[in-house]
Formats: C-alpha cells, structure tokens, sequence
C-alpha cells in the first residue's frame, strides 16, 4: 500500500485517480508557497515588484525550453543539445542584426530557421537512422558548441535599440517576455488536450509499438516534436540577445540539464507517456524562486546545487508514489 | 470482383534464421468465420502481422477487396478496413479508454483540433454496444485484463472494418464476457463482416468457425470446412501425431502438510483466505477474472504485503517471508500470469531467462560454466518441446506460447517445495498443454504441491486434486475433485453477494 493511498482512503476512484496524478503537483505548488513565506519573512528584497518581476522575466528563459524539453520527453526521447542551440542562436542573431533596426527580421527568420533545421536533422536521424535520441542529441550537443565556439570565444556582433528596449518592455506591471512565456504555455497546454498531435505524443511516449500499429504517423510527429523543441531554444537565444545586446558565447551552458530538471520536478516520466504543462510550470518557478531566493539570503553558490539536488530526489520520490 | 474479400498468396517470411511461413496461402469470404489453429510458434500471428502492414513479406501477395496490395502501412492497412486485434493486448495504459478506442483516428475539426465531445460519446456507444458499463475518461491502467481486452475489441469495432482479425481474444475472458464476445461475432457476420478467430481452445472454433486451417511450422497443413472436422482429427493436423487428450493422474495417497495460510487479506480485493497445501497434490484455483485469485497468489508469494493473517511452510517454524526473494529461498515460487511484464526479460536470450534463478549454482567462483548451463537450456528445451532458432534468441522473439514455456521452465530448474502457478497454460498449444500437465504430475511424484490458478474449467477439473472457487476476493468454497462439474464450479463462482465483503 502507497503512501497516497492510505492517506485518500476514504475517496471515490476518480477522485483518488485525480489525486494520485496531481498530488504531487500540488506539492510542488505547496513548497513554492512556502518559499514566498520565506522570502518575505526572511528578505526585504525578495516581495518587491521589482524582484519578482526579475523573477518572471528569468522563469521565461528557462521555462520557455523546458516547455519544448517536455514534449521530446513525453515522446520517451530528450533533447540535450538545446543549451548549445541557444548559444549558437544567440551569435547567429547577434551577427545577422548587426545593430541595425532594417536587419531585425533578418535575424529572427535567421535564428528561427536554424532551430527547424537543427530540429528536423534530429528528426530524421531518430526516425530513419535510427538512432536514440540521447546519442543524437549528445552528438549535437557537442557540434553546435564546437561550431558556436569557432565562430567566436568573445561577443560578436549587436542587437538593434529596439531589440535591446524590448526586453525592458513591460505591459502594466508584467515583463512583455514573461508574457510571451504565458502564451506558450497556454498553447503548449492546448495542444496537449485538444489536437492529435498531442495526443499521439503520449501515446508513442507509452507504447511507440500499439501507437504505430493503431496508424499514429509516429515518424512525422517526432520530425514535429524535435522541431518544437530546437525552436523553442532559438527562441530563447533571441530573447538572451536581447537582453545581453551582444552575441555572447558564453551563454547557454548548461540549459539543457535546467530544462530536464525543471522538466523532471513537474512531474514528467523519463520514460515517456506522462507529464503536465501546468506540472513543468511548477518546476520551472520552484527552480526560480529557489535560485532568487538562495541569492537574496546571500547562501553560497555550492549550497544551491545542493539545495537543488535535494529538490529533485524529494520530487521524484513523491512521483514515485503514484506507482505505476 | 472475386468472391474472396482477401487471398494471401504463397507467402512465406524468414527472421534470422528462423522461417516463420513458408508459401501459405488463405483465402476469405464476406460474412465467414475462419478458424487459423496451429501449435506454437506455427506462424499464425506472423501471418496476421504480415496482413496488417507491421512486417513485409519476403514472397507472396495478398489480394484484398480484388486488388493487389502494395507496401502499405498499418495506417493504410486499417483504413482499408482491416482491424486487428492483437494477442499482446495493445493499448497505452496511461491514456483514457476513448482516446485509446480512437487512437490514430480520432474525430478531430479543422488544423488537427480533436473533437472532445464526440470521441467521448463515440466510445461510450461503442462500449454500450459491447455490453459494458465503464466510465470512458478512464486510463485503462485503471482496468482489469479482462476490460482491456473488451476495450480493445470496441477498438475494432470502431474502425467499421470489414475484415477483424482476432488472434487470442478470448485468452483472458471467461463466463459472460466469452459469451459476450460471441454474441459480438454473430452480429458481426450477420452484417457481412469477415472474421479470422486464432485460438488454441478448439472448442471455441468448432462454437463458431465456419473453415478452419490449419499451420504447422509455418507450413499450410490443410483449409477445411468445421463440418469435414472432428476435434481428434483437428488434433491429429495441428500436432502431426494423434494425441490422447487424457489428464494425467497420480494414484499416490494425500501427503504430508506442507503450507498453510490463515485469514490471509492484503491491500486489494483479496479478503481472509485460509488454505492448506499437501505434499504432491494440485490445488486447483477457480473463479472469474477479477476475483482475487492472482491477487492470492502473489499474498502467498510475498509479492503484495499482509495487512492481515499467516502464511508459513510447514516444518519452517516461523519461516515467514515478506518478499519474493525470501520466498524462493524458503523453496515457494510463482509462475506469474503476465508474462511480458512479470516473467520474462524480454530483450535478453533464452539462456539467460532460463537460468537467471540457479546462477549461484551454475558458478564456481563467480565464473559461468557454460558447459553445465547449456547442458541445462537442452534439457528444458526438450522437455517443454520449445521452439526456438537458438537458445541465444531473445525472448521476446519467441511466439507467445513458448514464451510461456520458458517462464516455466526458468522456474522449474530451481527445485521448490511449492509451485504456485497463474493461468500455466494461456496462449499454449494442445500438444505443449499436455506436455505442461505431464510435467505438474512429475513434479508432484517428486512431492512437489502445485497451486494452479486456471480459468479453463476443463483444466481445473481435469488436474486439481481438490479445488477451491473464489468470488469477489473470498474463497466460497472447496470442491472434492469427484464432486466437481463445471455448472457447481460456475454456479459458485458467480453466485451474487457470495464473498461480499
Ligand atoms: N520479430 C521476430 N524475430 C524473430 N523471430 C520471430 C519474430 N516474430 C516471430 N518469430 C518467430 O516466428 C515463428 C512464428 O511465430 P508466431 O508468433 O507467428 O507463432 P504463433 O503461431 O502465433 O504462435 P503462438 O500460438 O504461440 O502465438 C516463431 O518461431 C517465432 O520465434
Ligand atoms: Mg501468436
């Protein structure tokens, strides 16, 4: 008998079905409550306006990669090249823009472009090579740092004045960029629960096997999913041009494993087939409040990968009650 | 246009090594049920596989609707109007009843947006029209095996096919849903639609075939009518030899007590079940699905924790055990229903599924004597008759039934006092049942006790020493083997608020 079980004795089995898959979630949106608790009992900076706008505005770096991280993950693959696609995004905008307002579509069709391109070749090498997506995405992880690299080891090129405005740009009181996080998340949620392609995939997340067999097109939803995914971090290297204002190289790193741990906290199964928007959410925001908050109280760079990994394992094993 | 809906032509398929069909040939009339029996490993499902685009011939053609059919996809195949129904249930179990029953077709509006509302209320017709009573919205890891598999018969039906494909359906059904799954195929032929029915119960397929065929190590043996067949010739083709299908009895006296479980409950349906084990005899087990008879085995196992009551090996004073591990070491093991999952490490060689259990003893100084090993893999292959290309294969390459007999032979070579074994003979060839019974009889020559769990009554009443029928997660009742008869069996079984908690 499972923890939940024995504490949702007592409930229907639709009830206890609701809570065995979203408990967890609620814990998690639990602990970020009491880490507001915490900061504002324990920080002056941490409740004002202008920390947790920062706040926002750095949840929607990460979250916007954790979103396209939890569709290759519920496909049972994963993608770890995107913090070297942000890297290289981030250069290719910068030397496309040039500073110059008139290049500015330019450099996002540009960057745009590189993700579909980067995404389709993982497609095609997952679906007709053949092979796993970690190796994959390994193998890309290295290129496209390699090619970042050789391009430059210090800041090239510019963005626009505009550009540079708009990641200050706010409507009332919320970051315009931490809007544009909300409406992906709103469309990533939709497409989850109200088209076909969301549907299949969990089902080639929970058996690729039954899924090809009942017709899913499962090759052209993983050239879709890979897609969305390498998109999501060109995206996100136009957003960090616009806030570093130059092509740096030194961004990125590292992003891969931030969007698989946030990915991991919200409750989505490594092994496919089970995830929520509404989960990565919560780890995308536990991970950035945390992160704000260990900064605010002034605790260690050390402490907080501590701190993490301890969230990670505590999270996990609350999944884990749901045993299936 | 012919009057064949489908012809496959001289088809023949090779795996590695293996040459699963060699130049069969079928041929299909609208509104006909057609039996395809054959023992393990025949080639049916790989026939049925090649029909549903999953694998490619290496010769042959198949001719369906009067057209030559040309490289198409599993997606192509069903929207040609070809349901199958696969003997490895298929379904993903997280998702809901109705997105599974639509999978790869579901009602969507414009740009790929689904249509919620009416895949919900297509599912729920289709699972009224199925006699079943189940909330659609549901993941089918929430259902019993039994559900799952009616769930994927609506699957079927929702395709409309004209061709539906059954390979085992009813291996897990008993009592009413079996019936239920009859009533479905004559309303089914009334309508025209063709039915290809596998199944190793030949009962089932003179109740309901019209032709039967039959393969034999990937060959063709022979296509005729039911009414040219008797049961012992259909025997005699599927199995190449005459076969006396004749329990085999042992004359000896009941032994010693060997186990004994007391008020047993655990955290599932399973209510205070008491029983008593003797040395050499078959305790049979009988009851629906879905009555706690696995649910049984695994509390006697240790597999589920006691949340009340005993189980102990006689002789072994307070040898209580609360995990398998301890379990097989006090000498009590478990053959397990659900192979895929719970038996066998599918991507690993036969070799190894067969002696994983033993390897302290087929080790000296933690090397593996691959002489003794082998020698040990020949002899269970010979005794279980198991067809396989090599004993390096993997297992989840074998056909289901032998699939089966190597979950039991792994088991059998570690030598226990108490053998629980869950439904030993589903997916298993006539010949490989006998060959199963025969075995449980020389294990209880050497004194070993056998729980058989069975949802064959024929089996239950035809090996059991003494049986006892479970309903509604309590044992109802214990019948002497001279008593039994299916109707006392059935009647007990399914006898309203008995075992009620
Ligand atoms: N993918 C595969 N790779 C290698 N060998 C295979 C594969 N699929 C089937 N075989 C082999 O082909 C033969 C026929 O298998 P098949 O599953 O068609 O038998 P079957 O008649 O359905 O048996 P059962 O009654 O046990 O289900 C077997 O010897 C099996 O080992
Ligand atoms: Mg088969």
């Amino acid at each position: 008998m499972n923890l939940s079980a024995r504490l949702f004795g007592g409930l229907s089995a639709s009830q206890r079905l609701f809570l065995r898959r979203y408990g967890p979630i609620f814990a998690v949106y639990g602990f970020i409550i009491v880490l507001f608790i915490i900061g504002a009992t324990q920080s002056e900076r941490f409740l004002t306006v202008r920390n947790l706008t920062n706040v926002a505005r750095q949840s929607a770096f990460l979250g916007i990669v954790a979103l396209g991280q939890m569709l290759v993950i519920l496909t049972a693959g994963i993608d770890l090249s995107i913090g070297s696609l942000v890297k290289l995004s981030i250069l290719v905008s910068a030397i496309v823009m040039n500073g110059e307002t008139n290049n500015q579509g330019a450099a996002i069709v540009a960057t745009l472009g590189l993700g579909l391109l980067v995404g389709l070749i993982h497609g095609f090498l997952v679906n007709e090579v053949k092979i796993a997506p970690f190796i994959v995405t390994l193998a890309s992880l290295g290129l496209l740092r390699g090619i970042s690299l050789s391009i430059s080891t210090s800041p090239v090129g510019s963005a626009s004045r505009p550009f540079i405005m708009f990641y200050v740009q706010k409507i009332g009181p919320i970051p315009v960029i931490a809007l544009i996080f909300a409406l992906l998340l709103v469309l990533t949620a939709l497409l989850l629960r109200y088209t076909a392609f969301g549907k299949y995939l969990y089902a080639i997340g929970g058996n690729i096997e039954v899924a090809h067999l009942s017709g899913v097109p499962v090759k052209l939803t993983r050239y879709g999913v890979y897609a969305i995914c390498s998109i999501s971090a060109s995206i996100t290297g136009l957003l960090w041009l616009s806030r570093m204002g130059v092509g740096d190289p030194a961004i990125g790193d590292g992003v891969e494993l931030q969007a698989i741990t946030a990915v991991i906290i919200g409750g989505t199964s490594l092994f496919g087939g089970r995830g929520t928007v509404i989960g990565t959410l919560g780890g995308v925001l536990l991970l950035g409040i945390t992160a704000n908050l260990l900064v605010m109280l002034g605790v260690n760079q050390f402490v907080q990968g501590l701190i993490q990994g301890i969230i990670i394992v505590a999270a996990v094993a609350l999944y884990k009650q749901e045993g299936d | 246009m012919s009057e064949y809906i489908l012809e496959m032509r001289n088809i023949s398929k090779s795996f590695a090594g293996v040459q699963a069909l060699k130049d069969v040939s079928i041929r299909c009339k609208p509104g006909q049920v057609y039996g395809l029996v054959g023992e393990n490993g025949a080639g049916k499902s790989t026939l049925m596989k090649i029909l549903a685009g999953a694998y490619k011939a290496d010769a042959g053609e198949i001719i369906y609707k009067g057209q030559r059919r040309e490289g198409a996809s599993a997606g192509d195949v069903i929207d040609s109007g070809i349901s199958i129904i696969y003997q490895e249930l298929a379904l993903v179990p997280r998702m809901s009843v109705a997105e599974n029953i639509f999978l790869g077709r579901e009602p969507q509006r414009a740009f790929g947006i689904l249509d919620l509302k009416s895949l919900h209320e297509r599912a729920a017709k289709l699972t009224a029209r199925l006699g079943i009573s189940m909330d659609t919205s549901l993941p089918v890891s929430e259902l019993t095996v039994a559900q799952r598999q009616l769930v994927e018969i609506a699957k079927a039906l929702s395709q409309n096919a004209d061709l539906i494909v059954m390979d085992e359906p009813s291996a897990i059904l008993a009592g009413s849903e079996l019936d239920q799954l009859f009533r479905i195929i004559s309303s089914l032929i009334a309508q025209g639609v063709t039915i290809i029915y596998i199944s190793h119960r030949l009962d089932e397929v003179f109740r309901i075939a019209d032709e039967v065929t039959v393969l034999k190590d990937g060959e063709l043996v022979e296509t005729r009518p039911i009414d040219e067949l008797d049961r012992q010739t259909l025997v005699k083709l599927m199995v190449g030899r005459p076969l006396d299908e004749i329990f085999p009895q042992t004359d000896h006296e009941q032994g010693e007590l060997v186990l004994v479980a007391e008020n047993v409950s655990t955290d599932t349906i399973l209510e205070g079940a008491s029983l008593e084990l003797y040395k050499g005899e078959i305790l049979g087990i009988a009851g629906m699905v879905g009555s706690g008879r696995t649910e049984l085995a695994r509390a006697l196992f240790g597999a589920d924790p006691l949340t009340s009551g005993t189980v102990s090996l006689v002789g072994e004073e307070g040898a209580l055990w609360t995990t398998p591990a301890k379990a097989i070491e006090s000498g009590l093991v478990l053959v397990p229903e659900d192979r895929k999952s719970h038996g066998l490490f599918t991507s690993l060689s036969v070799r190894v599924n067969i002696t994983l259990p033993i390897l302290s003893r087929l080790t000296r100084f933690g090397i593996m004597q691959s002489q003794a090993e082998r020698a040990i893999v020949e002899a269970a292959r010979d005794r279980l008759s198991i067809v396989m290309a090599s004993s390096d294969q993997e297992a989840q390459y074998l056909s289901g039934g032998n699939q089966q007999k190597v979950v039991l032979a792994k088991w059998l070579e570690t030598d226990p006092a108490v053998v629980i074994l869950d439904e030993p003979t589903r997916g298993v060839d006539v010949g490989a049942k006998f060959e199963i019974y025969r075995l449980m009889r020389q294990l209880n020559d050497r004194g070993i006790a056998i729980v058989m769990i069975s949802s064959e009554l024929p089996e239950v009443i035809g090996m059991s020493d003494r049986i006892l029928v479970m309903n509604n997660g309590r044992i109802v009742g214990e019948v002497a083997r001279e008593e039994a008869t299916e109707a006392g069996i059935i009647e007990l079984a399914t006898m309203a608020g008995a075992g009620a908690n």
